[in-house]
């Protein structure tokens, strides 16, 4: 296990400089380059605040950030599900020439989505202090280890998915369906505490995003400390996963290359 | 010091028909079994027992699909054995599809760090040898442009200049002596000549029986991966090509690889 984690070390510069080429290849040749990043969170927020806020009654100060890490976060599961499907496939000419830990090829994807998630959560917070006031020194700092959970759960989404469709082609177009699916049952634009309200509560309770989400919201948009449970919750989903992830890869890191 | 010490290795692996399953193949896979195409078990690798040490240089030859590839993807780890043990010492440099694996949307300046980084090199002895590779490659302003826009040739090249710029301890070489063009292949032979030297071990596969005889001084002969002969280069050599002519004479010339069963 030190040796697998030395050599992912090892192979630092080339994940890493593979991270930098992803991020340069996304904005190549556009106009706004990185603003895109900007842009995107801030045109889906004020669509679906002003649709939902009219539709939920809900107060647009308050609901512009609850949207908007809601939209945030789901960029980024969403992009750790669709393209992790494809990681190895597209890692395939490196595979086949060097024996490079397989867990650099998720790692590459997360760290990509990071970027743009911290990106947006920037902006999360901008909109958050805008309307609710500032969060406050320690509900900011909290945001470090919630993120940290959800680098983790992002690695793991992929790593399993990959993973997958590389036995079971069909795993990819789940895993859109799943999405499409999971985007409706999920709070981003419509408050939780409707599903809740209606009797909802287990589809709330259920929902692997869920726990990751309360704990940006509680820190941005009630201004506290999220709690010992809360964080429970995440680590639980995120450790789960992270089980899953690593044990299957282990088991499958040597043979998966017959399959590609 | 570099060796490589193979005990008594195998190496079967399992293999679908079409590359990997779908839902369709396991919902109605065991109602219609004439129509599924059940997965096949490959013997690539039998019983294989290979010591290499410090400073020996070592052809593998046999005809298509006897496992020369295998073996030396299997030496580099890329491939884990099922059956017996295998121990490199030294860090390997391996030279297999080098044209593959190109960021298309990068440019050729920042593909030679992509695969140097790959090969274990850091920025900053890829720093020192950035300049080297350029002007090794010829490709000029073409380094500024981005892979896609690239000729096969022009990759082919760039891979080789790349490949060929590190210092191996354990050098694993596939078929990659002709490169480009009739200008750049003879120079890309001396330059595969000096790093073949630098290197502290080197097994190579290689169709091109005088460069093997030329470059190496042990050979392996595998036929259906099984180790047929090894020994000097100046016996196993002659012995492979009149085996092959008479296979020739024969009209045995079916590829290798032996396909165990539906899995």
């Amino acid at each position: 296990m030190t040796d697998y984690i030395r050599e992912i070390w090892r192979t630092r510069f080339f994940w890493m400089s593979l991270v930098r080429m992803d991020l340069r290849a996304k904005y190549r040749g556009s106009a706004l380059g990185m603003g895109w990043s900007l842009l995107q969170p801030i045109a889906m927020t004020t669509v679906f605040c002003g649709v939902s806020a009219t539709l939920f009654h809900q107060e647009i100060a308050k609901f512009a950030p609850y949207v908007m890490t809601g939209l945030t976060l789901w960029s980024y599961f969403s992009h750790c599900t669709s393209m992790g499907c494809f990681i190895f496939h597209q890692a395939e000419p490196y595979i086949r020439q060097h024996p490079a830990p397989m867990a650099i090829y998720p790692l590459r994807l997360m760290l990509g989505n990071t970027f743009h998630l911290l990106i947006a959560l920037c902006l999360a917070i901008a909109l958050s202090t805008w309307g609710t006031g500032f969060a406050g020194i320690l509900p900011i700092l909290s945001l470090l280890p919630s993120l940290a959970l959800i680098m983790v759960m992002g690695w793991s989404i992929a790593c399993l998915l990959g993973i997958l469709n590389v036995y079971f082609r069909d795993v990819k177009h789940m895993a859109e369906v799943g999405l499409q699916i999971l985007m409706y049952l999920t709070p981003i634009w419509y408050p939780e505490h409707l599903l809740r309200e209606k009797g909802l509560a287990w589809l709330v309770n259920a929902n692997p995003i869920v726990p990751f989400l309360t704990l940006v919201r509680t820190a941005l948009l009630e201004h506290r400390v999220p709690s010992v449970e809360m964080y429970g919750a995440a680590m639980l989903v995120a450790g789960s996963f992270f089980l899953l992830a690593a044990l299957n890869l282990r088991q499958r890191e040597s043979r998966l290359i017959f399959f590609l | 010091m570099a060796s490589i010490s193979l005990k008594n290795v195998g190496l079967t692996f399992t293999v679908k028909q079409d590359a990997g399953y779908t839902l369709k193949d396991l919902m109605v896979g065991g109602f219609f079994r004439k129509h599924y195409k059940m997965p096949m078990q490959v013997q690539a690798l039998s019983d294989i027992t290979l010591e290499v040490s410090d400073g020996q240089r070592l052809g593998i030859i046999g005809h298509n699909g006897a496992g020369k590839s295998t073996l030396l993807r299997l030496i580099a780890g890329i491939y884990q054995p099922n059956k017996g043990i295998r121990k490199v010492s030294g860090r390997i440099s391996s030279l297999f599809d080098i044209a593959l694996g190109f960021e298309q949307e990068a440019t050729g300046w920042e593909n030679i760090r992509f695969r140097c980084y790959l090969q274990g090199e850091t920025p900053r002895s890829v720093d020192s040898k950035l300049q080297e590779i350029a002007d090794f490659s010829e490709l000029g302003e073409f380094l500024d442009m981005p892979v896609r826009f690239y000729s096969s040739g022009m990759r082919v090249r760039l891979a080789f200049s790349i490949a060929t710029a590190i210092d191996p301890e354990v050098l694993l070489v596939d078929e990659v002596l002709a490169a480009g063009d009739m200008a750049f292949q003879s120079k890309a032979f001396e330059r595969m000549r000096a790093m073949i030297e630098r290197a502290h071990l080197m097994v190579m596969v290689s169709h091109d029986l005088e460069r093997t005889t030329d470059l190496c001084d042990r050979v392996i002969w595998l036929d259906h991966g099984l180790v047929k002969q090894t020994g000097p280069a100046s016996e196993i050599i002659p012995a492979y090509k009149e085996w092959t002519k008479n296979a020739l004479s024969a009209g045995k010339t079916k590829p290798g690889g032996t396909v165990l069963a539906a899995a």
